[in-house]
């Protein structure tokens, strides 16, 4: 759908473009267009980089949060994404959390002045940090000033996010079993002259002290490069 | 037509004739007329003439008509020939056609003849056919003959057989009259029969009464078995029965003792519950007491933790003043790394400005001499060209001279002309001459002056170029000198060189060990970045101020505070029941908004406590009902009148207060039916009868079968 919404974009441009064509070649302007269209699709712009990597953080989160537990599963349902199958919550308070974030954080990728991304995972008991999910992102900030479309196709990058996805799911094999109430949080590590928006705090780095830690996979879009790794207390009896 | 034609040619013949007679006539006449009187002879000749004219007409048309007669002849010969022709033909066909039929004969006769053949052959066969038939016949003649004879003997037979026969036909009248005879016989017989069957009927009726009386005999012997079963049955029951009402005799005591036991029983549930509240609350102030306890212990050993940081505090600050440097940190000692680094750096540019000048200025000498060397080759050149210069110059001058002195013997020969000549009169020509002379002369002296100005000018440029040459002299001495001092500083500069090198190789060492340094650092940085450090110069962290964790806590704070109100409620609850303030003050306490949770259990306890009573009141019901039954049956009535005592009552005792007491011990053998010596003795204050207290772990039924008999008289002996 947001490839859609790329594609859509670029071809607005272009029919602007070719809007100085005469009506006489309509016909042959409609093929250019169509034609131009289809070279779009390959490549992509900063606006299309940003909406791909927070579309990969909004069905990133839901899948943690399935995965790891924090949320009944009887809340979540299933919808096929990325050519595979993925849980999306149905809670409405945590869904409109989300896309609240996720409505930032797309801007700031826009930006380009979004740093990393962590989810916090805190017992509740002990307000001890149990797990962090980092993603950094390294922006290529020289993409704001040349607005030419990158080299990638989308198909290529959605085969990226596949894999790290996979990966996050694949983790719950070693991470320890979360055995008490648990509660998320999303941190966003931003440039130090952003002004922070309103509903918005600073807040602390929410470290884990004595943290095992795991590197995984990480995807680019050439503009956007997201690193992602997870950080877990280190127990004992393991 | 032929006819025709032959009729007018009659007629023109005819025509022809007839005007032929007609003319000569006319002209006879005329000539009659006119020779009438003329010769009689030459009328004669001309009859003569008509004569044979006539005659040859005649002939003519006979010729004619046999020409014609010759035509038909020829013609009709025609028409026979084709007549005859055609009969040819006609025969010829006939005769084709006869051969044909003749043919046809031929193949006709041929058939019949095949027929007749076979007519023949058919003829044979029916001959012999013939033949075998009459044998045939001979045959069946014979045959027919055996046939008549047979029939003959056949008749003999026939009459035998007749009388056969007939005698027969006797014979089975006399069987006849036999058959009657034998069937009255049978039916006398069949009379003996019926009265058989009958009696065997009346036998088998007799037999069968005989089973049946001899079926109620046995179930009759059966029936007596089982009554006398039941009736030693009934004797055993009537001993339990006994016994029974013996115990009955106990219960009303036992329904007392219950009653109080009750009591009791709902008093110590109290007492219980009470209990159980109070070790919850101490174990509670135990949990808390651990816990304090725990805190202090963390707190004794972050103090000490406290005081080794402190210590490493001093540690560092110590290092400070020992090392001079303003080390109070590690982002200070950083920022001194840094500084070193950035010292190394400035050195390091600093020597290789000074090696690249030494290198320079090295560069510079070994330029300045080779310039030398060229200088030097260009005087020596420049030499060389002077003397070629002054050799040319001298030649030049020889040259003049040599010059010269032919003018002046050119000149001292031209006068000697003169002189000769103004005494001869060659004038013209010695003028010539002399012009000549010149001419050539002045062209030698400007060949001479040009020379001369060449000569001035080579020695010009000679005296430039010595000039060049010097100054390059003075400049080459100028280098030397410079190279000379250059040596002398050389030395000076290799020994701040070598300075400089020991310098930068220990900056060298001293930066491996700071990029160690740094890369460790960096590694830790890393490892700090992984774990969610940030710069705090460049980044910030923010979050969504409503967050689910944030939520969560504040939801958590909320109930952990609820419940800890309701804790302190409850705990001046417990206070207040502990100073005996009872009802009044619970009331007010339990005014708390009720949970769902507390609500549920309460209606689970309160459907629970109504089942608990209705049981109750069936159990009392039935206890009650049994308890009478008991009573009745068997005289015994049973009773607890308090903890492990049981009292048992008789019916048939003298005094209603008359009883047994029995007491169960803790260290009773269970399912012991035996009396423990020890454990029996009297109590006087309970009656008069003897009590008896002992382990009641046994049934009281066993007891009773088992042991009353045995004891009881015994035990009810007085004393």
């Amino acid at each position: 759908m947001r490839g859609m919404q790329i594609v859509l974009f670029q071809t607005e441009w272009r029919v602007e473009l070719q809007s100085v064509a005469t009506q006489r070649n309509f016909k042959k302007t409609y093929c250019k267009i169509s034609l131009k269209m289809s070279s779009t699709l390959k490549g992509i712009t900063l606006k299309g980089s940003a909406e791909l990597v927070a579309e990969f953080f909004s069905f990133g989160i839901n899948s943690i949060l399935y995965q790891r537990g924090i949320y009944p599963p009887e809340t979540f349902t299933r919808v096929t994404q990325y050519d595979m199958s993925l849980y999306l919550t149905t809670d409405a308070k945590l869904k409109n959390y989300l896309t609240n974030v996720v409505t930032q954080l797309r801007e700031w990728l826009f930006d380009c002045t979004v740093q990393k991304l962590v989810l916090v995972i805190t017992c509740l008991e002990t307000n001890e940090v149990l797990e962090r999910w980092q993603f950094d992102i390294e922006c290529d900030k020289s993409a704001k000033q040349s607005s030419g479309p990158r080299d990638k196709s989308i198909k290529a990058i959605q085969e990226e996010i596949r894999s790290v996805i996979r990966q996050v799911t694949a983790t719950v094999t070693f991470l320890p079993l979360l055995e008490t109430a648990c509660a998320f949080d999303l941190l966003i590590y931003t440039d130090k002259d952003l002004e922070v928006p309103e509903k918005w705090e600073e807040s602390g780095p929410q470290t884990i002290a004595d943290s095992e830690e795991v590197r995984l996979r990480t995807f680019t879009t050439t503009i956007h490069k997201v690193n992602s790794m997870v950080a877990y207390k280190r127990t004992d009896y393991l | 037509m032929d006819g025709m034609d032959d009729d007018t040619t009659v007629f023109r013949t005819l025509k022809s004739f007839k005007s032929f007679i007609s003319q000569p006539e006319t002209s006879q006449h005329v000539a009659e007329t006119s020779m009438s009187k003329g010769d009689l002879q030459r009328q004669y000749i001309q009859r003569f003439e008509l004569e044979g004219a006539a005659e040859k007409i005649h002939s003519k048309t006979n010729l004619l008509q046999m020409v014609q007669e010759k035509k038909q002849m020829e013609l009709s010969h025609k028409r026979a020939r084709i007549e005859l022709e055609k009969a040819a033909h006609i025969s010829a066909r006939d005769f084709e056609r006869e051969v044909d039929r003749n043919q046809d004969l031929l193949t006709r006769i041929k058939k019949m003849e095949e027929r007749e053949a076979e007519t023949e052959k058919v003829l044979n066969e029916q001959i012999e056919m013939n033949k075998t038939l009459k044998k045939n016949i001979e045959s069946q003649n014979k045959k027919l003959d055996e046939k008549d004879s047979k029939i003959a003997n056949a008749n003999e037979t026939l009459c035998a057989s007749r009388d056969e026969i007939r005698e027969l036909n006797h014979r089975i009248k006399n069987q006849e009259m036999q058959l009657a005879a034998q069937a009255t016989e049978n039916e006398g017989l069949q009379e003996q029969a019926q009265l058989q069957h009958k009696k065997y009927l009346e036998a088998s009726q007799k037999y069968q009464s005989l089973q049946t009386s001899e079926c109620l005999n046995t179930e009759n012997e059966l029936k007596i078995k089982e009554l006398e079963r039941r009736l030693a049955l009934q004797e055993q029951d009537t001993v339990i029965v006994k016994n029974m009402r013996a115990e009955l005799a106990r219960v009303p005591d036992m329904e007392r003792e219950l009653k109080r036991l009750r009591e009791e029983n709902s008093y110590l549930r109290e007492t219980k519950e009470n209990s159980s509240l109070l070790k919850e609350e101490t174990e509670g102030l135990r949990r808390k007491l651990e816990r304090l306890e725990k805190i202090r212990e963390d707190m004794v050993n972050l103090e000490l933790e406290k005081e080794k940081l402190s210590t490493n505090l001093q540690a560092w600050e110590n290092l400070s003043q020992t090392t001079g440097l303003n080390i109070r940190k590690p982002e200070d000692l950083s920022r001194e790394i840094i500084q070193i680094q950035q010292r190394e750096i400035d050195l390091k540019q600093q020597n290789s400005s000074v090696t690249s000048s030494a290198r320079a200025l090295e560069k510079a000498r070994t330029q300045l001499q080779n310039e030398l060397l060229q200088l030097r080759t260009k005087s020596l050149e420049e030499q060389k060209k002077r003397e070629q210069q002054e050799a040319l110059v001298r030649r030049l001058q020889k040259r003049v001279l040599l010059l010269t002195k032919e003018r002046d013997g050119m000149r001292a020969i031209l006068e000697s002309y003169d002189n000769e000549l103004a005494a001869s009169e060659y004038s013209p020509q010695l003028t010539r001459r002399v012009r000549e002379a010149e001419d050539m002369l002045q062209k030698a002296q400007a060949h001479s002056s040009e020379m001369e100005a060449q000569v001035s000018k080579a020695q010009e440029e000679a005296g430039s170029y010595k000039l060049q040459a010097q100054t390059a002299e003075m400049e080459l001495e100028v280098l030397k000198k410079q190279a000379s001092s250059a040596e002398n500083s050389s030395s000076v500069v290799g020994e701040e060189v070598s300075s400089l090198r020991q310098k930068i190789e220990e900056l060298e060492t001293e930066r491996g060990r700071l990029e160690e340094q740094k890369n460790v650092l960096e590694m830790r940085l890393e490892r700090h970045n992984l774990q969610g450090d940030y710069d705090p110069v460049k980044t910030k962290v923010v979050h969504f101020r409503m967050n689910p964790t944030s939520l969560a806590k504040q939801e958590r704070q909320d109930e952990a505070e609820k419940l800890r109100e309701e804790c302190q409620r409850l705990r001046e609850h417990v206070r207040t029941l502990q100073a005996g303030g009872a009802v009044a003050a619970e009331e007010g306490a339990f005014n708390l908004p009720p949970s769902q949770e507390v609500l549920d259990l309460r209606r689970q306890m309160e459907s629970a406590e109504l089942k608990n009573q209705r049981l109750k009141e069936v159990f009392q019901k039935k206890i009650q009902e049994f308890r009478t039954v008991c009573y009745v049956l068997t005289g015994y009535q049973i009773d607890i009148t308090t903890e492990n005592q049981y009292r048992l009552t008789s019916v048939y005792a003298e005094h209603m207060e008359d009883s047994l007491l029995f007491k169960r011990l803790k260290s009773g053998i269970k399912r012991s039916c035996c009396f423990h010596g020890g454990d029996i003795h009297s109590c006087p204050a309970a009656g008069t009868e003897i009590l008896a207290v002992f382990s009641l772990t046994v049934s009281l039924e066993r007891w009773i079968l088992g042991v009353w008999p045995l004891c009881g008289p015994q035990l009810l002996r007085p004393g």
